[in-house]
């Protein structure tokens, strides 16, 4: 009987010891599996970013001599968590402060508010033997287009941003730009590109999807 | 039969406590050099916090004094970062060098590699908020 009880409290102590090991082993394991049904706002994982996380990419590339490749792939919400951590120079608590120098004396808000105020349509047509230059507005988005024609600096930019964007960008008080909360704008957009430039050496894009790799 | 519980109880503990040590996961540093050099240093992450807590402040006083204006964005950073335990950050890629880091099973894995040498590192992100959650601890006023 005694023999028998003390088996049974030896194989009981062994369960108890091998769940424990095995609960305490696995615990990243369960916790990340967990951590999508905790987290309301968790975050998709893998390419296909299926949970609607924002990613801002980067991508500079010499298509031509394929000397250098830069990648670059921020989630806009690590970023909007992150930004206000830095206090550095004119970073702080998230916004950038700039003074009428940096801008030579053009008032970047009363800018800003002509353009939102304003119908769609062309701002700005330059059509010269160098270059294009043309600004516009167009279903609440502004887009910049410069075109370089001379060689060997024949070049390319496109600028799309949305106005939600730019008014977010000048939300903070005067003189200053509120990066975070541009990015929380940007974070309600679609699949967008935003910068592209292209000249006869680099390749530069900027755009904003829900995949966390580049293509 | 006593032999045998207390050799459980042994197997038992040594079981739990390494379950513990290991369930952070491992700090890894490889390093190989083109003239031959060699440096692997594996080791638990959960034991760096530990070994923080009982090493005296002042050997901490210079790096958290460095450290501290940085030490909520690094909060801030592994937080948010061991929301994304699958991602790739930043890729560069030139010539001679290639440098990549990314997030892997919640490691921050750093991949250096040029014709000089080869440095990988895997650091799990528990273990750089523990780290910085220590050095807060000892920097006042950050």
């Amino acid at each position: 009987m005694i023999l028998s009880a003390t088996r049974i409290a030896q194989k009981a102590a062994v369960i108890v010891v091998s769940s424990l090991f095995a609960r305490v082993a696995l615990l990243p394991a369960a916790a990340f599996a967990q951590a999508p049904t905790t987290a309301s706002s968790a975050p998709s994982q893998g390419a296909s970013g299926s949970g609607g996380d924002r990613w801002l990419h980067v991508r500079v590339s010499n298509p031509g001599s394929r000397e250098e490749t830069v990648r670059v792939n921020v989630p806009l919400e690590l970023a909007e968590k992150v930004l206000p951590t830095i206090n550095k120079d004119r970073l702080h608590s998230g916004k950038v402060r700039f003074d009428d120098i940096d801008c030579h004396g053009v008032d970047l808000r009363a800018l800003a508010d002509a353009v939102r105020s304003s119908k769609d349509g062309e701002f700005v047509t330059v059509q010269s033997k160098d270059s294009d230059v043309r600004v516009a507005k167009h279903n609440g988005t502004l887009f910049v287009h410069v075109f370089e024609k001379n060689r060997p600096k024949r070049s390319q930019v496109e600028v799309k941003v949305p106005m939600k964007v730019v008014d977010a960008l000048f939300s903070a008080g005067k003189d200053e730009l509120d990066l975070v909360a541009a990015l929380h704008a940007l974070s309600s957009q679609g699949d967008t590109e935003l910068v592209s430039v292209k000249d006869e050496e680099n390749t530069v894009r900027v755009w904003l999807d829900s995949k966390n790799v580049t293509d | 039969m006593l032999l045998a519980k207390l050799a459980l109880g042994f197997c038992g503990t040594v079981a739990v406590a390494g379950a513990y040590t290991f369930h952070e996961g491992v700090m890894r540093v490889d390093e190989d050099c083109s003239h031959g050099r060699h440096v692997h240093v594996w080791f638990p992450a959960a034991v760096v916090p530990m070994a923080m807590y009982v090493v005296p402040s002042r050997h901490f006083e210079h790096a958290a004094a460095q450290l501290s204006p940085w030490l909520p964005t690094l909060r801030a950073l592994t937080r948010e970062l061991k929301r994304y335990p699958e991602a790739e950050l930043v890729e560069v890629e030139d010539a001679n060098e290639y440098v990549r880091v990314r997030t892997h099973h919640g490691k921050l894995l750093i991949d250096v590699r040029n014709p000089d040498e080869t440095v990988h590192v895997a650091c799990p992100l528990a273990m750089i908020e523990d780290v910085s959650r220590e050095l807060e601890a000892k920097t006042p006023g950050v």
